[in-house]
């Protein structure tokens, strides 16, 4: 039987003052309390409220218990379990998923007698359902709370009952106060109750009342028990479009009322609250009115118009709430419940302008937090640099992409038609800060690499030279040398670049070679200190200072280094410079401490792969190919050094700028390259989420291994095709203009005798040979075909003035092959081409001379090949150790195939 | 989701057996049309749109024909018409033909959940045909009921005597309205109208009433919709994939409620909260793309989703992102910014950077963890922020993002393109 509500209602209302909504007696009941929401919010609000939940339900999950830190809950298969074992609630919590909220009412109503209060939290409850919830409520005599709340709570009483009232820290945000809150919107009750108490009021009751099109417990009860209340002053009512609940509710305590939703009646559906939805009189302005009358004032209340009257006022924004609250209430006579918190001005608690220039209204500083975010904030921001999650990266890459359509790569974000315009050094360094390099970090990486590139007296030599001697291709060689570059070696030089880090970690220093930067590094231990002095002066070390010096090189480390009263190590002074190279994108978060450790170790192993790339005679004490080591410190670059590994000889500027746009041009392919793939799986293997067990000299042994005479070697197919074609020509220099010969004869010649051994081998059933560097799988099928990084370098090079006589004979056989029949359309001339005719140009006249055998160019094809591809597979073995999983290169069974 | 018409209402009326008018759908053969002119001495041309489009009559997207000639002239007039309400417009998809119903009385019945009882009520009048609204409060009658029980027959009853019905047409209102009531509960409706009903006289001379215009609107969160098999694309009311691709993603856990509100706009503000919804869409206006609501802690592979939809639809165009919502009680700030900052920069990964200016505003738990991952994320893209606390009022930390968009429409989105590598034009 209903049982008797109160006489001021039509309907069934049970609660007679706000006072009797979340009460320290109450006893509750948690349906499927083990739901991953109940989970998360029902130990913090039984804490908070002494321990009141005395039970839950989750069917099939009898025995198990919730743990909180108020005592372990336990959990039944049903309602009738829980009372069976003695227990009593008079609240019923509802967390069931929609479908099964108004069975779970109807069993929380029929099976136990005492109830007297359900809150329902779930979202999303059909209508349907709604209605029947509504009906079993009035017929039994039970008073709802939501569908879609956020449960009740009270300040005063120290409980919440259902929701999530004031997240996870309820007491920040409940403060006892004379101020109830009845909100629509779940979060909005937290966030106005956390604007109140910033402004100086704390709270009685709170209600989220939901949004839904049956809001159970509305507006005229809340005003009813209001009033029956005695702690509550005043009230704070957040109400949204749609619904009638609001229009005939009285007060007698001042109340301000938040409407928020003018602009909705422009929407033609709810989103987020299905009730917010109006029709012509119940929209955002019908509100409005509503309660102006009920307050008789004629306008909104704003800080700049504050329009209120002893009974309330309305207002359209939830950050002006207190303010028009204190208003209203000096009319009353009332105070301030305590002295205000703060205010609501905007407080950035983080901000980056990303070195732009922000007008004044976007540029507001980064202020602390309040307490106790503020430590939060400490704590998380001395963690220095970049934390990548943890993924497969099988066929997967954080450095590299290529544009499938375009065939052109990008390097963490650079396209290589803007690496090809940067030189060697900056590329390395783009492969593993994701930066390029400016004038000052080129010097740097320059000096840390050409202090390595001289191998005279090292085994690596050796070893280089016995693989070549065995008759192993140029990968394999240097494969030999840099197996000697182990973790043991470059140990030294890690500790030291950690060292910098720890100490310059949180001294403020943005930009690493920022010498007028007002910072206090950390004070270095014993130990710190030993990873950067040496008990007697190093000489190598000196040699890099002194060079270091006369390029005019800036380094806040090495400044650091040089104010220590001591003798800094090779490796320190190497790490230093790397660090500054590395500072900035790690400070920014673009990078992490692993790469700015590991990056010595790659400069390094740059400079082994170019050095042992030529045979030991070419490393002599203090010199290298004739070039004295102090001079190779002091004004070599990294492009030079390889250019004279690869040539022997020192580039003038015009070979030294198409031998950087080819390195350039080639430093990545994308992931998918067997190259990278050689490497992931090298980095893989060894497993990445113990980043300092990676032999990264062994990820690099997976790269040089993964490249060959198909695979970078194949670069010489097209130089092979060009000997041929000028072989019997008088060309002597192959940049000249006036060259003398014929292209276009030249060019049909060669397509008419294709041609002919086309027909003779189609007719054998011999296969076709094609032509290197003609045609491409993607650049295909229009009438005339262009790879777009081909024409990126004809163009670059024309700008420049500079001609290159095989470049151009490849355009011009593409045409004739296609005037002559051979080709259906004009092919495309590809990559490959341009790389061919690059080097052979530089080549041509040594080659002419006779001082260059067809056998060494081959070498240096490849050799070349290597040095632009060590940059990108850096990179991607980098990548791979930052954020890959061990083992995750490999490929599951079933997608492996089997051929007998 | 609604349906208006008597192509789809015919049917939805006869799973209750209630009476409705003779309907052709736009693939009637002239022959078919021909035979229902003869048969009802004159059809209705109605063009169909999808949802519920009221008012066609006032608008002359009625027309009626009592030849076959002047029924396809109709049918040609009224295939593609164009219908515009408030900045809507809809388009005709197909036309339908309505037998004419002969009557001396046109009823209005329709039930709907009403939030001044906080029940289910009906209105009936039986001076129907014409616009509830143009009718005195007196010719009216609203009755709720207790759905527990449902409309019964009684309540029919005394609601007809209530309004002084003339007699004849009692007993059929009182046999066959509460079968409406069955097709309105058990089939996931939130509303129902019949609009007219025409009481048309049987063989035995008593009348019989027929149904000769339907509106009906279900409620999205009810599977009991499902019941009725209805094809899916009906409820899509005008073509927009993107909320397509997001609303396959709704299910209870978690919100992911997307409206797009203008889909030239330039701030894109994921929303968290019905209230912040409310607020942020008050304060926006057409500057934001989309008005959404992922509030209700959502797990991270759903709101990773939801967040990559809206990235890839709609980022390019925006000038700023806006993540905004309260001081949540529930939803974990950490798992939901790393799964958006995720989104984020695997859109980066994917497309390619764009210029953005990225504003935040949140409290809630493990919201300083949330915010670490995402500043860690634009610091590593490059992208220039401000994120505020919960101690920060809403409405300015949404006035500081208008401002944030004005000066990336005033060249700020060219020196942000700068900084990230881009032409000027990106």
């Amino acid at each position: 039987m209903r049982k008797p509500g109160i006489e001021n209602f039509k309907y069934f209302v049970g609660i007679r003052s706000l006072a009797d909504i979340a009460t320290r007696e109450d006893r509750i009941c948690v349906l499927n309390i083990m739901g991953n929401e109940s989970r998360a919010v029902t130990p913090v609000s039984h804490a908070y409220s002494g321990g009141n939940v005395v039970f839950g339900t989750s069917p099939g999950r009898r025995g198990q218990v919730l743990e909180t830190p108020a005592g372990n809950i336990p959990v039944y298969n049903n309602v009738r379990e829980g009372l069976d074992a003695g227990h009593k609630f008079n609240v019923g919590v509802v967390y069931l998923p929609p479908s099964a909220v108004r069975d779970g009412v109807a069993e929380l109503i029929r099976i136990n007698p005492d109830i007297e209060k359900v809150i329902i939290l779930t979202e999303k409850i059909a209508v349907h359902d709604a209605r029947e919830i509504r009906a079993l409520g009035q017929q039994r005599g039970v008073d709802i709370f939501g569908g879609n709340c956020l449960g009740v709570a009270d300040s005063w009483n120290n409980v919440r009952i259902g929701g999530a009232l004031g997240g996870d820290k309820p007491a920040e945000t409940l403060r006892k106060g004379s101020v109830a809150i009845f909100s629509n919107s779940g979060n909005f009750t937290t966030t106005i109750a956390n604007y109140l108490s910033i402004g100086g009021w704390g709270t009685t009751t709170l209600i989220s009342s939901g949004k839904d099109i049956y809001i159970n417990y509305a507006a005229p009860e809340f005003a009813f028990a209001m009033s029956n209340d005695a702690r509550t002053k005043a009230a704070v009512l957040y109400s949204e479009p749609g619904g009638y609940y609001e229009q005939s509710v009285t007060f007698d305590k001042p109340v301000v009322a938040c409407v928020v939703g003018r602009w909705k009646a422009n929407l033609t559906r709810a989103v987020g609250h299905a009730g917010a939805i109006a029709g012509s009189g119940d929209d955002a302005r019908a509100k409005e009115k509503w309660f102006m009358d009920k307050f008789g004032v004629n306008d909104l209340f704003t800080p700049e118009n504050p329009v209120c009257s002893k009974k309330g006022a309305v207002v359209t924004n939830i950050a002006h709430i207190p303010q028009a609250l204190t208003a209203v209430m000096k009319l009353n006579g009332v105070e301030k419940d305590f002295a205000p918190e703060g205010n609501l001005e905007l407080k950035p608690w983080f901000g980056d302008d990303q070195g732009l220039k922000l007008p004044a209204a976007l540029n507001i500083p980064v202020v602390k937090a309040m307490s106790p975010y503020d430590e939060q904030i400490a704590e998380l921001l001395k963690n220095v640099g970049a934390i990548f999650p943890r993924q497969s990266m099988k066929d997967c890459s954080g450095s590299s992409v290529m544009d499938p359509k375009t065939q052109v790569t990008k390097v963490n974000n650079i396209s290589i038609l803007d690496t090809a315009k940067q030189p060697l050094e900056s590329n390395l360094c783009l492969a593993l800060v994701r930066e390029h390099n400016d004038a000052n970090d080129n010097i740097l990486f320059n000096l840390a690499v050409a202090a390595r590139v001289n191998l005279h007296g090292e085994p690596m030599l050796a070893a280089a030279d016995a693989a070549r001697e065995a008759g192993n291709a140029p990968n394999t060689a240097i494969s030999a040398a840099v197996a000697l570059l182990g973790p043991k070696r470059v140990d030294g030089a890690r500790q030291a670049a950690d060292t910098l880090t720890e100490l310059f970690a949180h001294s403020g220093l943005s930009k690493g070679d920022d010498e007028q930067a007002k910072i206090t590094p950390a004070t270095a231990t014993p130990e710190q200190l030993a990873t950067l002095l040496g008990k007697a002066p190093d000489a190598q070390a000196e040699a890099l200072l002194k060079a270091f010096d006369k390029r005019g090189a800036k380094s806040v480390f090495v400044r650091y280094l040089r104010s220590l009263n001591g003798h800094p190590t090779t490796d320190a002074v190497i790490a230093a410079l790397t660090t500054t190279i590395a500072w900035e994108p790690l400070i920014r978060k673009r990078i992490s401490r692993l790469t700015v450790r590991n990056l010595p170790w790659y400069a390094h192993l740059f400079a082994v792969i170019i050095g042992a790339s030529t045979e030991s005679k070419n490393h002599q004490p203090g010199k290298f190919w004739g070039v004295s080591n102090e001079e190779m410190l002091e004004s070599w670059t990294v492009t030079q050094l390889a250019y004279l590994a690869l040539l022997g000889e020192k580039p003038t500027a015009a070979n030294l700028f198409p031998f950087q746009v080819m390195l350039g041009l080639i430093i990545s392919n994308g992931v998918g390259t067997i190259s990278a793939q050689g490497c992931k799986g090298a980095v893989s293997a060894d497993g990445p989420e113990s980043p300092e067990r990676v032999q990264i000299n062994k990820g690099m042994i997976g790269f040089l291994t993964h490249t060959g005479f198909a695979h970078g070697g194949n670069g010489y197919e097209g130089i092979q095709f060009l000997i041929e074609s000028f072989k019997g020509t008088p060309l002597a220099d192959a940049s000249t203009a006036n060259h003398g010969l014929d292209l276009k004869k030249m060019a049909t010649e060669f397509a008419l005798a294709f041609n002919k051994e086309k027909k003779v081998n189609k007719a054998l059933g011999v296969p076709v040979r094609s032509i290197p560097g003609v045609n491409h799988p993607v650049f295909k099928g229009h009438p005339v075909n262009h790879d777009p990084r081909e024409v990126y370098i004809a163009d670059l090079f024309a700008e420049r003035g500079e001609k290159n006589i095989f470049h151009d004979y490849y355009r011009t056989l593409v045409q004739a092959l296609y005037d002559n029949g051979v080709t259906a359309n004009v092919f495309c001339v590809n990559i490959d081409a341009i790389i061919a005719a690059m080097l052979l140009k530089l080549l041509w006249s040594r080659y002419r001379k006779g001082e260059f055998s067809e056998s060494s160019m081959e070498m240096a094809a490849f050799t070349a090949f290597l040095f632009g591809r060590m940059a990108g597979c850096a990179g991607e073995i980098d990548d791979h150790i930052n954020r890959g999983r061990n083992m995750d290169t490999r490929t599951p069974a079933s997608q492996c195939s089997h051929v007998s | 989701m609604n349906v208006s018409g008597m192509l789809y209402g015919a049917q939805l009326l006869k799973i209750v057996d209630f009476p409705a008018s003779e309907v052709l759908g736009p693939e009637a053969s002239d022959h078919e049309i021909h035979n229902l002119i003869e048969r009802c001495g004159s059809v209705f041309v109605k063009p169909i749109f999808k949802g519920g489009i009221g008012k066609k009559g006032k608008s002359g997207l009625i027309g009626r024909a009592k030849d076959l000639k002047s029924a396809l002239a109709e049918k040609e007039r009224l295939y593609f018409c164009e219908y515009k309400v408030g900045d809507v417009v809809y388009k005709s998809r197909g036309v339908t033909f309505e037998g004419a119903v002969p009557a001396q009385h046109e009823i209005y019945f329709s039930i709907t959940d009403s939030t001044r009882y906080r029940a289910p009520v009906m209105t009936l009048t039986h001076h129907g045909g014409m616009d509830i609204e143009e009718l005195d409060k007196s010719q009216i009658i609203e009755v709720p009921f207790d759905p527990l029980t449902g409309l019964k027959s009684f309540v029919i009853s005394n609601a007809l005597s209530d309004l002084g019905a003339p007699r004849e047409i009692v007993s059929p209102l009182v046999q066959h309205l509460p079968k409406l009531w069955d097709l309105y509960h058990h089939y996931g409706m939130s509303t129902m109208e019949l609009n007219p009903i025409r009481m048309m006289e049987g063989k035995s001379g008593s009348l019989i009433p027929v149904a000769c215009d339907f509106k009906c609107g279900f409620d999205r969160d009810d599977p009991r919709v499902n019941r009725l098999k209805l094809p899916d694309d009906l409820f899509v009311t005008e073509s927009n994939d993107f909320e397509q691709e997001i609303n396959e993603l709704r299910t209870y856990q978690g919100q992911s409620d997307v409206y797009v509100i203008n889909d030239k706009g330039t701030i894109l503000a994921p929303t968290f909260g019905g209230g912040a919804n409310s607020l942020v869409t008050e304060v926006l206006g057409n500057d934001a793309i989309i008005s959404s609501d992922f509030g209700g802690n959502p797990p991270y592979e759903k709101m990773y989703d939801v967040m990559r939809i809206c990235l890839k639809y709609y980022l390019k165009q925006s000038n700023v992102l806006f993540v905004i919502g309260g001081k949540a009680n529930n939803t974990d700030i950490f798992v939901t910014f790393r799964a958006m900052a995720d989104a984020l920069r695997d859109y980066f990964s994917e497309h390619g950077p764009t210029p953005l200016y990225v504003v935040i505003g949140r409290g809630g738990p493990n919201v300083i963890r949330g915010m670490g991952v995402f500043k860690d994320v634009l610091d590593s893209l490059r992208i220039p922020y401000r994120i505020f606390g919960f101690d920060s009022a809403m409405t300015d930390v949404v006035n500081y993002a208008q401002e944030a968009d004005r000066w990336m429409k005033s060249g700020g989105r060219a020196e942000v393109a700068k900084v990230l590598g881009l032409p000027a034009d990106a």
